[in-house]
């Protein structure tokens, strides 16, 4: 928004800009587990299930829940993610009285600095947050595949008479180690918090999404802010710290999908139970919808000798040869003869003739020559479960042969 | 390009395509999946760089302006210039239509007095082309003209019925403007004209002002009338101009999406057709899916069998359900068991289980809007 719009919000009075709850949404994380898929883009920007970006599911839940004033935390190879974002009026979240706002790290009088946790993010902020002197604030993680009704876990918090609400999911046991645990009363009041625990107490896991009053936050951040020992994150610090102090903090339980694409095996897997199964991602609903921001392209076109089986394709892509299992994200391109099986291409990714592809994810406008083989032999990456990754952009020559798990990126 | 804006005719056309312009004018009919006819003519304008856009609209016009909205997706919600909306004249019987009456710009006078603009680009939307005014507008002002025709030549003269034959003499200077084509002249080639010029803003109101006191007048007469007195030029356009005059043209013109060269020059070039953009899921093709030689737009969901046809958004094909030379408009749903060839179904149709439909290749059988078959 421009400042002459800000300033006229400004003349208009209080009033006008005060909001009950705005949000903050923390996009600025590296995704350096996410490999070559972020390479050249900040991790909420990746392309995923086709049409979507990641960072369309928490703008698209703030649309869908009346939240409608977004602050937009980046940092990280931000200028993808903030051309994708814009105003925000592919989410409906183009409004004058707040909106989204992209918020870069700035430079102030005296200080100014790169965000160095979660926590200082939002410190670093305050001034924007004052600015609407909301009563409750939303924190939100630009990474999450879910979606969420955030005005539920509002009521639940001002229900309970919450100080601090944690949205949770129970999560297997076997993946409790990966998670902030949160063990809480019959009341659902929090009584610990660990991070990341070797023996958790619980496998009720913190989804990384906070209501906070605003007053408690303040206070929070500053006093975070003055102690040099802090590492300055919402789970380390913040929330261990509040508990301590006998803060009122409530768990909401979150019911239904979620995932956390973090990793390049927990992404290739949301992705694919997006083609169906019990437990997935609903993108048909018409209630609860998934805004993006999409470009203008053809409808898909398929060819004469095309077999697609179990598959999302999408508008402006191209099909001559087999697909199946997969996802073709807009401007895919399977060329003659080739067989693409439980693979991602990403948006404008080519494929010529006559190749093969299984249980890979080929970059953004990435182009792989005609007669390659990609991820049919066994491979040595046992850490990404097989899955081989093309960065964006990455040219295969042609008749490549390419073991499963490798990741090929163009600055090696 | 500066110093020029736009004014569509949304009212061109009448009930040639029986019931498919029904409920709507020709520009909204749905064509090619996702896109409805005007978005060529449209999109041709803004992407020769034209901001001010004036549409003169049909009589039924709910659905173009649910289709336009405030213009965003053509990048015309704008605080200077923008989307203009043109209520058109209504004319004596619905069917009945004037081409490019100067009635319909007299009612909307105030939108050409009040611009700046030196010229204005005029076209109809009934076509489908994708063409970049640039080339036009570069001749019309190296030749200092009045008025520049753009032009089509072709020896079809089923498919430019209707359409002013051009004699053009040196240098591109059109010498007469001379009406449809008679039994004599039929099968010849022929300049026609294709509903697009571009004419100097103060002379249009002047002509306008003209002709004032005539009632059914339209541009095309007066610019023959007066065609010695004015520097009047043509441009020949050479890329894919598709006529459609009835149903048989409505779907030949659709099918010929499916041939790749008309299909990059058309839609994946340089310039694309914009258009009202859903927010759809992307198509899911299904276990048992079987797709060839088809255009499918988004958010459809195939279980069935689909060849040589076009979808459009949020279609459903269930299990057992075949589809052969169709068109399918927005969101029909068709059960299982079922047999589709040769047939067009307008928006909302539901194919019951079972039940077999058939058209011919010269007359495909329309399905109206909202039937339950």
């Amino acid at each position: 928004m421009s400042s002459s719009s800000l300033q006229a919000q400004r003349e208009r009075g209080k009033s006008m800009q005060k909001q009950e709850c705005i949000a903050m949404l923390l996009a600025g994380g590296q995704g350096s587990r996410l490999g070559g898929l972020t390479h050249n883009i900040a991790k909420p920007a990746v392309s995923f299930c086709g049409k979507y970006r990641i960072i369309d599911f928490s703008l698209s839940n703030c649309a869908n829940s009346n939240i409608n004033t977004v602050g937009v935390l980046t940092q990280y190879k931000p200028f993808l993610l903030n051309s994708y974002i814009g105003l925000g009026s592919a989410w409906n979240l183009d409004n004058p009285f707040g909106g989204v706002h992209i918020l870069p790290p700035y430079v102030g009088e005296n200080e100014g600095s790169w965000y160095k946790g979660t926590a200082n993010a939002i410190y670093q902020n305050l001034d924007f947050i004052n600015f609407y002197d909301p009563e409750f604030v939303l924190i939100l993680s630009g990474d999450h595949i879910y979606k969420m009704n955030y005005l539920s876990m509002l009521n639940f918090h001002k229900e309970k008479g919450s100080e601090i609400t944690i949205s949770t999911i129970d999560v297997p046991w076997a993946e409790v180690s990966r998670f902030g645990i949160v063990t809480i009363d019959e009341d659902n009041r929090i009584i610990k918090f660990t991070e990341k625990s070797r023996y958790p107490e619980s496998n009720l896991a913190s989804m990384g999404i906070y209501i906070f009053n605003w007053p408690i936050l303040k206070q929070a951040l500053i006093r975070d802010a003055q102690d040099h020992l802090s590492e300055n994150d919402f789970g380390k610090n913040i929330i261990p710290k509040q508990i301590e102090l006998g803060r009122k903090l409530y768990a909401y339980k979150f019911q239904g999908y979620w995932r956390d694409v973090g990793t390049i095996e927990s992404y290739y897997n949301a992705n694919m139970e997006s083609l169906g199964g019990k437990d997935s991602i609903d993108l048909f609903d018409p209630v609860q919808r998934v805004f993006s921001n999409e470009d203008i392209l053809p409808p898909q076109y398929v060819g004469p000798t095309a077999k697609i089986q179990n598959s999302l394709i999408s508008n402006g892509c191209v099909v001559l040869g087999q697909v199946s299992h997969s996802i073709l994200a807009p401007g895919a391109y399977v060329g003659e003869g080739s067989i693409v099986e439980d693979s991602i291409l990403l948006p404008h990714a080519k494929v010529n003739r006559q190749s093969r592809i299984n249980k890979s994810i080929v970059g953004e406008g990435a182009k792989i020559m005609s007669h390659c083989s990609i991820g049919r032999e066994p491979g040595s990456n046992p850490q990404q479960a097989g899955i081989t990754v093309l960065e964006d952009h990455y040219l295969l020559e042609k008749g490549s042969v390419i073991q499963a798990g490798s990741n090929l990126n163009s600055a090696c | 390009m500066h110093n020029v804006i736009g004014i569509l005719f949304g009212n061109n056309g009448s009930d040639i395509l029986q019931g498919l312009a029904f409920q709507r004018s020709t520009a909204a009919v749905p064509f090619g999946g996702r896109y409805r006819l005007l978005d060529f003519a449209l999109s041709s304008m803004v992407n020769s760089g034209i901001r001010t856009i004036g549409l003169v609209t049909p009589r039924h016009y709910r659905s173009i302006l649910d289709h336009l909205g405030a213009g965003k997706e053509w990048l015309l919600d704008r605080k200077s210039g923008g989307l203009f909306i043109l209520p058109g004249a209504i004319q004596g019987l619905s069917g009945q239509s004037g081409r490019f009456a100067l009635k319909d710009l007299q009612l909307n006078i105030e939108y050409l007095q009040k611009d700046f603009s030196e010229n204005i680009i005029i076209s109809g939307c009934n076509h489908v082309f994708n063409m970049n005014y640039q080339e036009a507008f570069d001749l019309h002002e190296t030749k200092q003209a009045d008025i520049t025709l753009i032009y089509k030549e072709s020896d079809d003269s089923a498919a430019m019925v209707g359409k002013e034959r051009l004699i053009i003499g040196d240098n591109q200077k059109i010498l007469d403007i001379q009406g449809q084509d008679t039994p004599e002249t039929t099968g010849q080639i022929h300049d026609y004209f294709a509903d697009m010029l571009i004419i100097r803003r103060k002379l249009l109101l002047e002509i306008i002002e003209g002709y004032r006191s005539i009632e059914t007048v339209n541009l095309m007469d007066a610019i023959q009338e007066n065609i010695r007195s004015l520097k009047v030029y043509g441009v020949q356009f050479n890329g894919y101009y598709g006529t459609i005059n009835s149903v048989k043209d409505y779907f030949d013109r659709s099918m010929e999406l499916l041939n790749p060269k008309i299909r990059k020059e058309v839609l994946t070039g340089q310039d694309r057709i914009h258009t009202k953009i859903v927010d759809n899921p992307p198509t899911k093709h299904g276990a048992h899916a079987k797709v060839s030689n088809s255009l499918i737009s988004s958010g459809c969901t195939i279980e069935g069998e689909v060849y040589d046809s076009i979808l459009s958004r949020g279609v459903i094909v269930e299990r057992g359900a075949t589809i052969r030379n169709c068109i399918i408009m927005q969101k029909c749903k068709i059960a299982a068991d079922t047999g589709l060839n040769y047939v067009i179904l307008d928006k909302f149709v539901k194919v019951r289980a079972g039940n077999v439909l058939k058209g011919k290749k010269n007359t495909p059988l329309v399905v109206l809007k909202g039937s339950v078959v």
